[in-house]
């Protein structure tokens, strides 16, 4: 096989690591923005946060917003609001330090935090 | 006065002369301390006396600190007529027993008003479970799952037969103790004393009696005869095939080997980490069971969150 073509295969195994590396991380962010408060199940992302700040700005105390499932829940907004918050800015965080860091990976065994003496 | 605590997880384990479920299950009872923050009295497994015997032989402490125990009677017949083909990667396939006789006594056996019942090698990584508790639907599980491999598929894992109903994966089910609840298990057992028939009715294949066949036809019937008539868990279940191995347990982190979909025999390496999920092959888990046990006995990484944009009330504001 000529050393072209090895490091095109080489570079495959790569990407594909990376690719389901990249899913992993996604994977975890998603379940740490499922909040589940007054017995239903939020998925907290820009549009929850967005209608909340909305009718938070319209003077509203109390709402019955849509879960997961469409079931309506009553929640009390600011403390709801405060919550998701901080969960999505804790948690996007994280995914970002460590997106930043898997993307600057440039071997598969770095992908991996692995010594690459394990990876041989 | 039941002074059981209200919530807790529920586990099956019933070891086969190969594979030692009431480890994995202990081992899991103890992660799921570790994460979901609960207590010894809100782990339950039901197992078998030898299974039991064995393993107090040789981790006693382990099983104290990890569950309660329920030992129920083996019904042999079923035991030694139930076999299924379990694969230690495709290397090694055999064929043992698959004791699954009594996860439909949950509602029966569980302490709790409510209950989180997992298979023993689901393994619980994270406090994603807790979002169950207190939940409005009450009974839960999945018929989505994600395979750890983001490219790989397995459309046939989708229903029971091709034209059939959707499959339910009884790998994690959240049900609290309501008249409603009991009556999904009586359709449970309803099913599972009748196979012959359901099997014909559902047209699916019944070479070895599987929970997840059960719990769907019971929840195709329970629902309404609406198909994904039960609400799914506000947890995504990640799954590992038998296929796969696992290199080691570094840490938190677990290295995992997948195989790639139009390459058997072929791996890639996965980090996994932070994540609950269903780990198929049960002699990959023991071999790395060591590696668990002081990720278990570990004391949490202290939180040392670096922050890129902090959120301030200057924000908010």
């Amino acid at each position: 096989m000529s050393a072209k073509l090895t490091k095109a295969l080489e570079f495959a195994n790569y990407r594909a690591t990376m690719n389901n590396q990249q899913a992993k991380l996604k994977a975890k962010a998603e379940g740490l923005l499922t909040y589940s408060v007054n017995g239903g199940s939020f998925k907290i992302d820009r549009t929850l946060i967005t209608f909340c700040k909305t009718l938070l700005n319209d003077g509203t105390e109390v709402a019955v917003l849509l879960d997961v499932y469409d079931n309506p829940i009553l929640v009390e907004l600011k403390e709801f609001y405060d919550e998701v918050m901080s969960r999505y800015f804790e948690v996007t965080n994280d995914y970002y330090l460590e997106y930043e860091k898997l993307r600057k990976s440039r071997k598969t065994h770095k992908v991996l935090d692995l010594n690459s003496e394990d990876d041989e | 006065m039941n002074k059981a605590p209200k919530q807790g997880i529920l586990m099956f384990a019933h070891n086969n002369q190969e594979i030692n479920y009431l480890e994995l299950a202990v081992l899991n009872g103890l992660m799921a301390q570790k994460h979901l923050g609960i207590t010894t009295e809100q782990v339950t497994i039901v197992t078998d006396q030898s299974s039991l015997d064995f393993c107090k032989s040789y981790m006693d402490k382990e099983l104290e600190k990890a569950a309660k125990y329920i030992v129920v009677n083996t019904d042999f017949i079923f035991k030694h007529s139930n076999t299924r083909l379990f694969k230690d990667t495709q290397h090694s396939p055999k064929v043992l027993p698959f004791y699954n006789i009594n996860r439909c006594d949950a509602y029966d056996l569980s302490p709790y008003q409510e209950t989180i019942m997992v298979d023993a090698d689901y393994l619980i990584m994270s406090d994603a479970l807790n979002n169950c508790w207190a939940h409005n639907n009450e009974l839960m599980m999945n018929w989505e799952y994600s395979d750890v491999m983001a490219t790989r598929e397995f459309p046939e894992l989708a229903r029971l037969n091709p034209l059939g109903i959707t499959m339910y994966w009884a790998t994690v089910v959240y049900f609290r103790k309501t008249p409603e609840v009991e009556t999904f298990f009586n359709m449970v057992k309803h099913v599972k004393d009748n196979r012959e028939y359901y099997c014909e009715l559902y047209k699916y294949n019944d070479g070895v009696y599987r929970n997840d066949y059960s719990f769907s036809i019971a929840a195709h019937q329970w629902g309404g005869f609406h198909d994904k008539g039960v609400a799914q868990l506000p947890v995504k279940v990640y799954k590992t095939f038998d296929n796969d191995d696992i290199y080691k347990m570094e840490g938190q982190s677990m290295y995992l080997y997948l195989e790639k979909p139009r390459s058997p025999g072929d791996f890639m390496l996965t980090k996994w980490d932070g994540v609950d999920i269903h780990i198929m092959n049960k002699w990959a888990l023991g071999r790395i069971s060591q590696g668990i046990r002081e990720y278990i006995n570990s004391e949490p990484e202290p939180q040392t969150t670096e922050w890129v944009i902090k959120r301030t009330a200057e924000v908010d504001a």
